[in-house]
């Protein structure tokens, strides 16, 4: 856990810098700040491979000069002397930036208590429970059936404090924990291995449920033995909630973004009140979701958590902001500022999350409401088609093209499952298929950024080996 | 505080009780400085200054398991407890391990290595470092009103890292190494079209003499706005000539991955297949750490293991895996210095330095001349391999060959398949070798380089259009 007295110490350091920069030639300070411990066992091949620790505490800076020039600096060195030497780095940078009109930082406002983002009994969690955890699940995995290995997974526990302060009154801060369970396993029989199929609980609770996990990975290991390459098709498809929180939510996104449409490049520029999906879909993003993985009381610039009604019954009802964005486009803020956006950015992976970047537009809790049919139902009633659970390769967000290896996907005829498919990709725009979505399932999942459930789309190619 | 001061404290610990409980302790000491300034559309977005230094404690417990604690607070006493929770963590789990692991004794070594920089990111001053993305972004944007959108990033990483080990190794390698990524989008109603490029290597600011920003951002914005000509892709199983910009990806995703020990070990698609035809006769594939300039440019591993050259497959046939201590020690082979950790906060895993292909005899144009019916595969998106070598990845750009000859121009889209099946259509292997950036996300970040020629094989492309 946390030490209170680091936390108290870092948090007055910063205070003082940020009133230290007030008497400068500024326009405004902001700094972010965290101190989190994480404790993580990873599975390798059947065992555990290592049990790791990290301490992390650090202050990101961001100082507007005049004008508008914005800089950012920040450090894991937590003496006051350097804490105010970052704060200065800031000011300097900002000096030498170039003019940002648009920028901007949110007000102070009254930050609401979403339940449930700390739980004790993660924070005083030990080793030992962790690694037993991680050998529950790899047990439960292989004692299902012998075929089964686990390849590789991780059991994490996290806890930690977020603190915003600014020149604008803001000064606030929330504890959290976090607790994922991750299993990826494959199977092996006669010389034939399977590909990965994985399954994870993304948590704020120490009750991980390594038996589920476990066993839920050895059941999709064995469908994958014998796959069958098909011929290229045309037929309905149902993404699985993996398959949907991928390339589908990546697209989504992309398309919501507020910087996306101040560019103009954003599928959905001017298409706010109109129809862009299927009456089926409705889509919020919700920051006040009660456990919710990537809930909280206010965004990585201090604005107020909310739950936004994104697409209602398949019409754009509003983008995704930070206060930046919003202010750019005249809209509202909705409060996803972010500095821990997932996703693949090569620059984002070099320079880090957290204290070390400057906040992005990101969802919270991207959710698409489920409706009442279940997976199977949705399956059943496919004559021709395919049920996808998972998918490898990245969409071509901005264009919303995807063009996909079926790493893990079934052949459906007459409303039965065929067989795992060997070697055939998808292919299609996803701003088409998200037009021909002809049921949404009820089986919902927590991802990191995502609650989505299954989804069936009309009319996609599948292409064979 | 600078790094001399981690230094003493890391050297101290070794003196510490704690280490005669030990099979084995590793510590690692690091300050890394990173500069970035992100350009969007003229607009500095993102103009940052990245100071971090900590250190990360790796442990054999009972020469079983291995525990890896780390911590950015350096004074001696939290260091020492990181030390203490590593060795903790280390035992957690050794009661469960049924073998236990016997490293082969890595030589002792004191060393100090400084990659070469003729121009060193520490005399840039800071007001120039935000021109490199700002004439990337001026040489995109004069291309024309079609270039709707223009991102340009520039990285200085400096790094400073200090190893020491229970068995006697303090090795200091000093890095550096320059990055500039450019991403444009253009657009023509409502057709979008996406192209990127970047550069990088190990070393200074003369990463820019040779390919200057503007330069950079001309070129991409230019293919970005010939994409709005080309047609959708096709899809279905294609002969392709894949240049060595794709090629890089390909060799990365598609056949470095099952050549890392850990992922073969776990049932990965090579199997055990040492000494056994995997791939065509005209391929032999290297990682390299010592390749000058590449990304992947280290002189030592996090184990404090030399890097070298050592040759994965020669000729078609399996010749070694990539591999830690650890593997090696279960394979019964020498470790090859492929332990690596993006910083100090994680521990080393089996990564690629510089993977590549040696050349073969043909010029790209022999290449093509020689196929009736294909594609001309260039740029690269980024890609994702599984255990069992199945690969996904894009490329940028197309263009037909019919009769030998390169007709019309398509977009980007994935191709994918299996790696080894792959590679045993390859027929022909380019004569130049080029050395490209390269980047990985397998459990944790790393930069790599690649040094890959052309090559031609079969591909299923997963385009829009029919065949």
């Amino acid at each position: 856990m946390v030490s209170e007295t680091d936390w108290g110490f870092l948090r007055d350091s910063v205070y003082k810098t940020v009133k230290k920069l007030e008497n400068r030639n500024i326009v405004h300070a902001e700094a972010f700040f965290t101190s989190t411990q994480t404790t993580e066992v990873s599975i390798r091949n059947s065992e555990i491979l290592t049990q790791n620790k990290a301490d992390d505490s650090g202050v990101g800076f961001r100082v507007v000069a005049a004008k508008n020039k914005v800089g950012f600096a920040c450090t894991n060195t937590l003496d006051e002397k350097t804490i105010q030497e970052t704060g200065e780095k800031a000011f300097d940078i900002a000096k030498a930036s170039s003019e940002e009109p648009n920028f901007a930082l949110p007000e102070k406002d009254r930050i609401p208590k979403v339940k449930e983002l700390f739980d004790k009994a993660v924070a005083e969690i030990v080793v030992e429970e962790a690694v037993d955890i991680a050998k529950r699940a790899i047990t439960a995995a292989e004692d299902f059936d012998r075929r089964v290995i686990a390849k590789d997974g991780r059991v994490m526990f996290q806890t930690g404090w977020r603190g915003i302060t600014n020149t604008l009154g803001t000064d606030i801060a929330e504890q959290e924990t976090k607790t994922v369970i991750y299993l990826g396993g494959s199977g092996k029989q006669k010389g034939e291995v399977t590909g990965s199929c994985s399954d994870f609980i993304f948590s704020r609770a120490a009750d991980l449920k390594p038996e589920i996990v476990g066993q839920n990975v050895a059941e999709m290991v064995i469908e994958m033995f014998n796959p069958k390459p098909v011929k290229t098709f045309e037929g309905t498809a149902v993404f699985g909630p993996e398959a949907v929180s991928n390339q589908l939510f990546e697209v989504l996104v992309n398309a919501l973004k507020g910087e996306n449409v101040l560019a103009g490049h954003s599928a959905w520029t001017k298409k706010l009140e109109e129809k862009v999906a299927s009456e089926s879909l409705t889509i919020t993003d919700n920051a006040l979701r009660e456990k919710g993985f990537s809930s909280r009381s206010f965004d990585d610039e201090g604005y107020p958590s909310q739950n936004t009604v994104l697409i209602r019954n398949g019409q754009l009802e509003s983008f995704l902001h930070n206060a930046t964005t919003a202010n750019a486009l005249k809209m509202k803020n909705t409060g996803n500022a972010s500095r821990s956006p997932n996703g693949f950015n090569m620059v984002r992976w070099i320079i880090g999350n957290g204290y070390r970047a400057k906040p992005e537009v990101h969802p919270s809790n991207l959710i698409i409401h489920q409706e009442k049919k279940t997976k199977d139902k949705l399956v059943s009633e496919i004559e021709n088609g395919i049920l996808i659970e998972s998918m490898a390769g990245f969409p071509q967000a901005s264009s919303g093209m995807i063009s996909a290896h079926l790493s893990r996907a079934f052949f459906i005829k007459n409303g039965e499952k065929q067989h795992a498919m060997k070697d055939g990709m998808i292919s299609g725009m996803a701003f088409d298929w998200f037009k021909k979505i002809s049921g949404v399932g009820n089986d919902s999942k927590q991802f990191q950024n995502a609650v989505v459930p299954s989804v069936r789309v009309e009319g996609v190619k599948i292409l064979g080996a | 505080m600078g790094l001399n001061i981690i230094f003493e404290i890391l050297e101290k610990c070794l003196q510490s009780n704690i280490v005669n409980q030990a099979t084995l302790v590793q510590l690692r000491g690091q300050k890394r400085v990173l500069t970035t300034c992100t350009v969007k559309n003229g607009i500095v977005e993102e103009f940052s200054n990245i100071k971090l230094g900590g250190v990360g404690i790796r442990t054999s417990a009972d020469g079983k398991s291995w525990g890896f604690s780390s911590t950015n607070k350096l004074d001696y006493e939290d260091v020492e407890k990181t030390l203490q929770d590593s060795l903790k963590l280390a035992k957690a789990s050794s009661k469960l391990k049924k073998h236990r692991i016997k490293l082969d004794r890595v030589k002792d070594v004191t060393a100090n290595v400084t990659t070469p920089a003729k121009l060193p990111l520490r005399n840039l001053p800071i007001e120039d470092a935000a021109k490199i993305p700002l004439e990337a972004y001026k040489g995109a944007k004069e291309v024309g009103t079609h270039v709707a959108d223009v991102k340009a990033t520039y990285i200085g990483i400096e790094d400073d890292k200090y190893f020491v080990s229970s068995e006697g190794s303090h090795i200091r390698q000093n890095n550096t190494r320059v990055l500039l990524f450019v991403d444009v989008i253009a657009k023509s109603n409502s057709l979008v079209c996406p192209a990127s490029e970047n550069l990088g290597h190990s070393g200074g600011l003369e990463l820019f003499d040779k390919t200057p920003p503007y330069s950079l951002g001309k070129t991409v914005a230019e293919k970005a706005v010939n994409l709005l000509k080309a047609k959708a892709p096709p899809s279905g199983k294609f002969r392709v000539v894949v240049h060595p910009t794709l090629c890089a990806t390909l060799l990365h995703e598609a056949i470095g991955h099952p050549l890392e020990a850990d992922l073969a070990m776990a049932g990965g698609g090579f199997g055990n297949s040492i000494g056994e035809p995997v791939s065509s006769k005209l391929v032999t594939i290297y990682d390299d750490g010592h390749v000058q300039g590449g990304l992947g440019y280290f002189a030592y591993d996090d184990e404090g293991v030399e890097c070298k050259r050592t040759n994965l497959i020669e000729k078609g046939v399996l010749k070694s895996f990539m591999h830690d201590r650890t593997s090696a020690a279960t394979a019964h082979v020498s470790p090859t210095g492929n332990a690596h950790a993006w910083d100090y906060s994680v521990e080393p895993l089996i990564r690629q330095t510089n993977i590549g292909i040696e050349v073969g005899r043909y010029s790209l144009e022999e290449m093509i001349e020689d196929v009736k019916e294909g594609l001309f595969l260039q740029g690269t998106f980024g890609g994702q391999a599984d255990i069992n070598a199945d690969f996904t990845f894009g490329f940028q750009n197309a263009t037909r060959i019919k009769n030998g000859k390169l007709t019309e121009e398509f977009r980007g889209a994935n191709v994918a398949g299996n790696a080894i099946e792959v590679f045993k259509t390859i027929d022909a292997v380019g004569k130049e070798a080029i050395l490209r950036p390269g980047a990985c996300g397998k459990f944790q970040f790393a930069v790599q380089g690649r040094v890959v020629p052309a090559v031609r094989c079969e591909i299923l492309v997963g385009g829009m259009g029919g065949s």
